[in-house]
């Protein structure tokens, strides 16, 4: 496999440079923001627990299964570093293979609630492939990209990008998950943006995608997306239907004030309001539990996280790091919006998990083949930009 | 991997790019950072100032549900408080169900089962209350309020119950409101209808449900730890209160009716009867008895599955309303639309006259008079006076079934009455279609006789029985009877004023009529109806003795008899040439079995009672039990 026969030749290529050299290539903050970010996810869950009632540690609770995905994760994230990251752009076309499986196969044999097919059980974990599809999804258009570099100002590349997301993103709308389908979106439009994408042509297609959302309104949209999509945008919303989770996630915001009141104490989490608060909801459990203070702390990390995903592109010499780090960074910073915008009521309801702080494993796990990756990218650099 | 190091292409990285893509992510989070400002710091000063341990759900305001009151302004349902113990099943943690199941219907005096069957059955979601028990007693109530943190979930409420001034008395027409049921709530909850909600079931209850209900508000309102309301935090919406009904019935004249129908009930031992008193000017009822009737209390409370199966297996059917909801052979009450037909299609005048017999032959069957030795040769007054069955069936001869139909139906039989009473028959008027419809084949001469006499397909229900007569009394306009006068808004203002509905105008010149008025007083006056010419009163009128069922050993019917009498606006000295009655009253009794016809006994006595007439003029031994038909 690529880790085996990738270390050696990491190790030759550099022979002349200490081992020492690729650890400072090695970014410990990236690392760090992570990882503090996934504590505070731990420790959500933790809460989440006490308040349903059982031990943490307890099997099958929230935290200790948040804690055993995080140990997942961590081993995932070490794989994908010391895997050298090259050899993705030869295994594109089988990534891409792998990807459309995956989400064929969620179609064809997953589970969800109200007939939607979203999680493929797995044993005993149930996993929803959606999640690692996005990261493949970015390798993919990486690769495409790369390849295409010297021409990528052209329409073709434009349209050869469209074509790759397209049947993933359609197989994740039939799930139906729309909010995971709009993530492609945003993992699309950033990467074109960073690879230096002709302007007037992003203009056509931003304004051609424009003229899609009433048509897709229309004849795509499902009845309860719609009512979902439009509920936080309804002075006197229904909060006994649409906007209950939302009215509840608000309350529980504002009663958090400016410290919180405390771990574990948040009410309405205790009072199992809000209906997934161990998931898509958990910035409400955060804001409720430790407050404005909390919540920037959480900003903070995910701008500096950012940061360091951005700067790791900066530094690849090649289109490929640029560009994967680009799509890493889209996606985060998309999530992190319509996340934490829709607890906050400025953004639809959407399926969307907070990247690391969310309980789901296989969200946790691609964030950390994600992350790997671009650690990968880092270390496999001769020379630093900066 | 080396040729890496040598052969680097340009990177296709882009500074102006970086620093917008940078620029979005400080804009974007900035927005997040500023909305949670204002939500945590700028407004969050509301929800965290009134407790951290409390808790914020949306509850109805239930609106005060309409009084109803009688036409002098008793009134005849209130509502009064009363504890009722309801559970909200999210509040209850799975774990705790059984303990806290157990505990609850060890202080309800219910079952563990019972209380699960509710909680299992309840129609709406988790977060939705759930009424367990109505009508619990103060102590039980307090125990259970303060075993707040053992019950989690269980809340005790204060809720205005239905109370039924007159139970039985006015049973039959207010009905009564009680726990809403699944099926029910399944179409009204887009309404507004709460899963512990109480509608209207039966009666006025039920057909002015929208009227008495109002419009629920809603609020925000703090819960505590175990989830009891502990403050309200802001009204979403003001609750409306219900409209007040004033009905046109009049519970002096209620009781007198009752009081009548129950001393026949007992005298003969009768087992269902109605007594029904109207004002023909308006189509107002005054009056609706139907017995035997309930308590509509027990409903209010909440009945128990013992006291409801035992309602329903009552052969008599005390649930029923049987002046609206049951029909029956009219009998010789059914000769006025015979009698109002050959006069207007000028088949004879009130001179003709006609030979009557004790039997009429058609083919090989012979029809008899109810006198075997028939009243000779008789005009209309002396036919309908005396009843006379041969007289009518050559009426009906002359007029045929469709005619005698067009007849009936001029007077509103045949389908509703529209009186504001949920549940109202058609009754049947049979014609030569209908038969054709129904069964197959056109209607035959000798049944066109019967039906000439009210014993044959043809069926009517009091109400309509009375309403008949009453556009008989007032020149012939078929009035929609009403039981609700006025509507009165929460303020105390009449939003509907009474207004008479008028069903119909009979397509019949005054004089028929005034023939057809004149004739049932001969009914009085020849006596046949026994001493009520001695009354100081005067009433014209008609009885009827209408056979049903299947014959006994010795070949007789039971029958069921029938009076409709209505008085001239003066009393004592007016005509029946008038048309300004004011007082119209009918008796059924089911079944009755007397020599004579309890009906006549039983609005004679109501009309001694309305009038306050000393003299009793009843004459019980007429009610010895007997066989009409056979005893003449």
């Amino acid at each position: 496999m690529g880790v085996i026969r990738a270390q050696p030749a990491r190790v030759t290529d550099w022979a002349a440079k200490s081992v020492g050299a690729a650890w400072r290539a090695f970014d410990l903050q990236l690392t760090t923001y992570a990882g503090l970010l996934v504590a505070i996810g731990l420790v959500m869950a933790y809460t989440n627990s006490v308040e349903s009632g059982s031990m943490p540690l307890e099997a099958g609770t929230t935290f200790s299964r948040g804690l055993m995905w995080a140990a997942i994760a961590v081993v995932v994230f070490v794989l994908a570093t010391a895997f050298d990251y090259h050899w993705l752009k030869t295994l594109a076309w089988p990534i891409y293979a792998l990807q459309l499986g995956l989400l064929i196969l969620t179609l064809a044999i997953g589970d969800g609630i109200g007939g939607s097919a979203r999680w493929v059980s797995v044993g005993p974990l149930t996993f929803q492939f959606s999640e690692i599809a996005k990261i493949l999804m970015i390798i993919v258009l990486a690769s495409y990209l790369a390849s295409r570099e010297g021409r990528l100002d052209s329409l073709a590349s434009i349209l050869g990008a469209c074509l790759l997301v397209g049947p993933p993103l359609v197989l994740v709308m039939l799930q139906p998950d729309l909010g995971t389908s709009l993530v492609f979106g945003a993992i699309l439009a950033g990467m074109l943006w960073m690879s230096g994408a002709s302007l007037r042509w992003l203009a056509v297609l931003a304004v051609g995608v424009m003229a899609m959302v009433p048509v897709a309104w229309t004849y795509l949209l499902h009845d309860y997306q719609k009512a979902r999509l439009i509920s936080f945008l309804d002075a006197n919303p229904d909060i006994q239907g649409a906007g209950y989770q939302l009215y509840q996630a608000q309350i529980a915001v504002g009663s958090g004030g400016f410290v919180g009141k405390g771990l574990t104490n948040g009410t309405q989490t205790q009072g199992d309001f809000l209906p997934v608060q161990a998931t898509d909801f958990v910035f409400a459990t955060l804001a409720e539990e430790l407050g404005f203070i909390g919540g920037i702390v959480l900003f903070i990390l995910f701008v500096l996280l950012i940061w360091r995903v951005l700067v790791a592109g900066w530094r690849s010499r090649d289109a490929f790091g640029t560009l994967f780090a680009a799509g890493v960074a889209s996606m985060i910073m998309f999530q992190l919006v319509v996340n934490v915008g829709m607890v906050l009521g400025v953004m639809p309801i959407t399926g969307i998990p907070l990247p690391f702080v969310t309980h789901g494993g296989a969200s946790l796990v691609s964030m950390a083949a994600g992350l790997g990756i671009l650690q990968s990218i880092n270390i496999r650099q001769t020379k630093a930009a900066w | 991997m080396s040729v890496f190091l040598d052969d680097r292409p340009k990177p296709i990285r882009s500074l102006s790019r970086f620093l917008a893509f940078a620029l979005i992510v400080i804009v974007g989070v900035s927005g997040l950072t500023a909305r949670l400002f204002y939500l945590q710091i700028v407004d969050g000063g509301r929800p965290t100032t009134l407790s951290a341990r409390n808790r914020t759900v949306i509850d109805a305001i239930r609106s005060p549900r309409g009084v109803i009151y009688d036409r002098e302004g008793r009134a005849l349902v209130t509502n009064v408080p009363t504890f009722v113990v309801k559970l909200r099943p999210s509040d209850m943690p799975l774990d705790q169900r059984p303990v806290v199941v157990d505990r609850l219907a060890a202080l309800l005096g219910m079952t563990a089962a019972e209380i699960n069957a509710i909680i299992d059955g309840n129609p709406g979601s988790t977060f939705d209350l759930v009424r367990i028990a109505g009508d619990v007693d103060r102590l039980t109530a307090q125990l259970i309020s303060e075993a707040g943190a053992d019950l989690p979930g269980v809340e005790v409420a204060v809720e205005a119950r239905r109370e039924y001034a007159d139970g039985p008395l006015m049973s039959q027409i207010l009905g009564y409101s009680a726990p809403i049921s699944g099926d029910q709530l399944k179409t009204l909850k887009d309404a507004g209808y709460l899963p512990d909600d109480l509608i209207g079931k039966v009666g006025i209850e039920a057909e002015y449900e929208t009227l008495l209900r109002g419009v629920y508000g809603s609020e925000s309102v703090e819960r505590d730890a175990s989830g009891r309301r502990s403050q309200v935090l802001q009204t979403i919406a003001e609750a409306r209160p219900g409209d007040s009904l004033t009905l046109s019935i009049d519970t002096k004249e209620q009781q007198y009716a009752q009081k009548a129908m129950l001393w026949a009930m007992k005298e003969v031992g009768i087992k269902r009867g109605v007594v029904i008193v109207m004002n023909p000017q308006t189509g107002e009822v005054l009056a609706l008895v139907s017995l035997p009737s309930y308590d509509n209390n027990i409903f209010a409370r909440g009945i128990s599955n013992a006291d409801y199966a035992k309602l329903l297996k009552n052969p008599d059917k005390p649930l029923l309303n049987h002046a609206i909801q049951a029909h029956y052979p009219p009998g010789s009450t059914y000769k006025l639309v015979a009698g109002t037909g050959v006069l207007a299609d000028k088949k004879i005048t009130s001179k003709t006259k006609v030979q009557t017999k004790g039997y009429l032959t058609l083919g090989s069957t012979k029809f008899y008079d109810w006198n075997h030795r028939g009243f000779g040769a008789c005009d209309i007054y002396c036919g309908f006076g005396h009843s006379s069955d041969t007289f009518f069936f050559q009426m009906a001869g002359k007029l045929g079934i469709d005619r005698l139909g067009y007849w009936a139906k001029q007077y509103g039989f045949g389908k509703p009455t529209g009186i504001d009473l949920p549940g109202e028959v058609a009754g049947i008027v049979p014609t030569n279609e209908w038969k054709q419809d129904v069964l197959g084949s056109p209607v035959f001469p000798g049944e066109t006789y019967q039906a000439g006499i009210g014993q044959g397909y043809d069926v009517v229900t009091p109400i309509q029985l009375i309403n008949a007569y009453a556009a008989l009394a007032n020149g012939g306009t078929v009035y929609q009877p009403q039981i609700v006068r006025d509507v009165v808004g929460p303020d105390g203002t009449i939003v509907r004023p009474f207004k008479p509905k008028v069903l119909q105008k009979m397509a019949v010149p005054s004089s028929v009529l005034s023939i057809m008025r004149n004739a049932a007083r001969s009914t009085v006056t020849l006596r046949h109806t026994y001493n009520l010419v001695d009354l100081p009163i005067k009433v014209a009128g008609k009885s009827g003795t209408a056979e049903f069922g299947t014959r006994d050993r010795k070949g007789r019917l039971p029958f069921h008899s029938w009076f409709v009498g209505f008085v001239p606006k003066d009393v004592r000295h007016g005509s029946f040439d008038g048309t300004d009655s004011q007082l119209i009253v009918l008796a059924f009794a089911y079944d009755s079995r007397t020599k004579g016809n309890v009906a006549t006994e039983i609005v004679k006595y109501y009309l001694q009672q309305h009038f306050g007439i000393k003299k009793d003029y009843r004459l019980p031994n007429l009610l010895k039990r007997g066989n009409f038909y056979q005893s003449n």
